[in-house]
């Protein structure tokens, strides 16, 4: 069932970049930069290939039973999905802040319209 | 704030409807963006016709004198950012719901609407009252009707909502800037108004609800100051879209 495995060099270098990424990725959720939903789909990117460095034969395992040849298609299309995921969720959240931005822009000029009313002692228009 | 009240003259054209809308408080929603040019000569016309009409203008972000034209003669509820046409709408609905006005008419800040022809809308409704009663120029063609490609465009888009929807009458000028909206539609705009593209997408939004819509024929005048933001292809991208959206209203309506 396996195949070619990764060689040590590969295993570290994948491994460091996981480590240091994720570090980074820690450093700025405790700066509160991102939540903890973006540093776990942030995380993928490296845990996803070191996983697949670090367990080379549950790779080949996952490509075999997804009837994909190459374990590394199955690791992008792994990577992939989780884009996707983290893209579905982010277009939401932004359309939602636009929503919520519109809002308040509107409300904003109607308070001070209204404000505005009563200070020159009218009510309403 | 004071009443609105028709003459005699008016009362009698008006028809059966004609007492509640002399009692009517009216609120014109002007959106402006950079119409500095035209805003102040629009309110004088609005004036000129002898009505006792509440305005509000809405200056959508605009980097000019919109806003201090326009205060001289109307209240005036600043954007400090541009939020397109929808926004700007959407503004003057809500004040319209919170100061409880009963008609809520909206007109082009570019002067391409003749303010006698709110008459006309006021008039229709009191006829025959429809939640929403759209200006139309394409019911008798008069006056200046868009370029012949947008005028295409706009017959495929009023096809696709009759076609889709059915809210009461023919719609034959779904695009139309003048429009007169009643208590039931004030409340449902002032709750969700669309972003883009919103006239024609909130006739499908309104027919979706179960809202009614009318038609009156109106007269629209070729713009003296300024140009089309829809233009060129960007017509074609727009009928598209609208197409699209139009669509997903009927979809949503089925699930």
């Amino acid at each position: 069932m396996t195949g070619v495995l990764p060689s040590i060099e590969t295993v570290i270098v994948i491994s460091a970049f996981a480590l240091i990424y994720m570090l980074v990725l820690l450093r700025k959720t405790l700066q509160a930069k991102f939540d903890l939903y973006d540093f776990l789909m942030l995380s993928m990117v490296a845990i996803i290939p070191a996983g697949f460095a670090l367990f080379p034969k549950l790779a080949y395992l996952v490509s075999h039973l997804t009837g994909v040849v190459f374990p590394f298609v199955v690791m992008f299309g792994a990577l992939f999905l989780v884009v996707f995921a983290f893209m579905h969720n982010i277009t939401a959240r932004l359309h939602r802040l636009e929503r919520q931005n519109w809002a308040l822009i509107q409300e904003q000029s109607l308070l001070t319209l209204e404000l505005k009313a009563r200070e020159s002692g009218k009510t309403g228009a | 704030m004071t009443d609105m009240e028709l003459d005699l003259t008016d009362t009698c054209r008006s028809g059966a409807a004609a007492p509640y809308v002399r009692a009517s408080r009216i609120l014109l929603v002007i959106p402006c963006y950079n119409e500095e040019a035209s805003i102040g000569d629009l309110l004088d016309e609005i004036a000129a016709t002898g009505r006792p009409y509440h305005t509000l203008v809405v200056d959508d972000g605009s980097s000019d004198a919109t806003s201090a034209v326009a205060s001289a003669r109307s209240p005036v509820a600043r954007l400090t950012q541009n939020l397109g046409i929808g926004g700007a709408v959407q503004t003057g609905i809500k004040y319209a719901s919170r100061q409880d006005f009963d008609f809520c008419i909206q007109i082009d800040g570019d002067g391409q609407h003749d303010p006698r022809e709110i008459e006309t809308l006021l008039d229709a409704y009191a006829l025959q009252p429809t939640n929403i009663t759209i200006g139309s120029r394409f019911i008798d063609n008069a006056g200046f009707c868009s370029t012949r490609m947008r005028r295409a465009g706009i017959r495929l888009i009023a096809r696709a909502l009759n076609t889709l929807f059915a809210g009461g009458g023919l719609i034959t000028d779904p695009t139309s800037g003048m429009r007169l909206l009643d208590r039931r539609a004030i409340a449902f705009f002032a709750k969700a108004y669309p972003m883009d593209f919103p006239e024609p997408i909130s006739l499908a939004w309104a027919m979706r609800a179960g809202l009614t819509v009318g038609e009156v024929p109106v007269e629209m005048r070729a713009r003296e100051n300024g140009v089309s933001s829809i233009d060129g292809l960007k017509s074609v991208s727009y009928m598209i879209r609208v197409l699209g959206y139009i669509l997903l209203a009927r979809i949503a309506r089925r699930s």
